[in-house]
């Protein structure tokens, strides 16, 4: 079965600062990848790298194929600033978009992105548009956006920022629920933990360990160095 | 110099600032996000206006040549940098996360997106710059 995200000898520097060097490693189906960093690390950069929006050195494969229109149709993004992500007059119009520009019905796509906002508890918010919103809420409907096409490959960035506990909680059931393989870029250690199988560790743009989450966030002395902790 | 001559040269110089302030008047309402940034805008340019035309002439003389064809555009420029370079940023990150929402770039749908989508890279712009301004205001630069 052909990989959601693998990453070879992955590199990227701003103006001649280099971000990341040397990334390797691969997402398998299914697989909730756990990307811990300290600010600042390069998670975000490798998102973006992933995706196709910053031009890098090395391969990324989604799903056997080059970031690009076909292959990102099956990914999920969630951006560490929700509101890029949310730009139409309603959050319900935001959610069901995908739906309605893959040929989906107004109506049926619109039933569909209703379920999705509840599930992420935002039942009674559909029709107020996301600057009307909190950045928690925001967050969240970002998360139903990039849940409403069952993407097989989730790319989350910092998920949990500005979420409060009972949010974290839902967000966690509902990640949890999900076949969906993930990469999550989070310096949240304790939602990692719940969540992730496995963990790769950044440090100033180099990966310090990839292994099972136990041990690896389990690890104080490569955490410090990481400065997670 | 008449009276018309005295009217149309004030009319002239404030009509950038007004077009300014008219544009961004449309776009917020666009946007359905209203400020008084417009209103502000058309005051400060008025009570400076008058400012300067109630200090004597010689305070100004060593300011650069006032006729020259670039003098206008240049403080017009001046005067909307920071927010040109906030519209930019916001523009690219709007349109990247519209690409990433649509797998089919001409299908339904994809039309009224940019619309909105253009329509917020204002409201963004407008929210970031007000933001700006408060932070300078609170340092005591702006007012």
């Amino acid at each position: 079965m052909t990989a959601p995200l693998e990453v070879k000898d992955l590199c990227f520097s701003y103006d001649s600062r280099p971000a990341l060097e040397g990334i390797n490693f691969t997402v398998r189906p299914g697989e909730r990848v756990g990307l811990a960093g300290a600010n600042g690390s390069g998670k975000s950069t490798l998102v973006w790298c992933i995706l196709g929006l910053l031009r890098c050195g090395g391969s990324v494969r989604l799903f056997g194929g080059r970031p690009g229109g076909g292959a990102l149709a099956s990914v999920g993004v969630v951006f560490q600033n929700p509101e890029d992500q949310l730009f139409l007059p309603s959050i319900l119009d935001d959610v069901a978009l995908p739906l309605i520009n893959r040929g989906q019905p107004r109506t049926a796509a619109h039933t569909r992105a209703r379920t999705a906002l509840a599930a992420v508890g935002l039942a009674g918010c559909e029709s107020r548009p996301a600057a009307a919103l909190s950045l928690g809420q925001r967050k969240r409907a970002a998360i139903a956006a990039a849940l409403i096409n069952a993407p097989a490959l989730l790319l989350l960035d910092e998920p949990t920022a500005e979420l409060d506990g009972r949010s974290v909680r839902q967000l966690k059931e509902l990640l949890l629920g999900l076949d969906a393989a993930m990469l999550i870029a989070s310096h949240d250690l304790s939602f990692l933990r719940d969540i992730a199988s496995r963990a790769v560790v950044l440090g100033e743009g180099r990966i310090l360990r990839d292994g099972p989450a136990g041990p690896v966030l389990g690890d104080s002395a490569l955490l410090l160095e990481a400065g997670l902790i | 110099m008449t009276k018309t001559i005295r009217f149309r040269r004030e009319a002239a110089m404030a009509a950038p600032v007004v077009v300014f302030a008219i544009a961004l008047a449309v776009m917020q309402r666009i946007a359905g996000a209203w400020t008084w940034l417009p209103a502000q805008t058309v005051a400060l340019y008025a009570a400076v206006r008058l400012l300067v035309l109630a200090l004597p002439r010689q305070w100004f003389s060593s300011l650069p040549e006032r006729r020259s064809r670039m003098w206008t555009p240049a403080l017009f420029f001046f005067f909307v940098r920071h927010f040109l370079s906030i519209l930019g940023q916001e523009a690219r990150r709007v349109l990247i996360a519209r690409s990433l929402a649509l797998t089919r770039p001409y299908g339904p749908g994809s039309c009224g997106s940019i619309l909105w989508s253009v329509a917020s890279i204002f409201r963004r712009s407008l929210t970031r710059a007000e933001r700006f301004y408060a932070a300078q205001w609170l340092r005591g630069l702006s007012e």
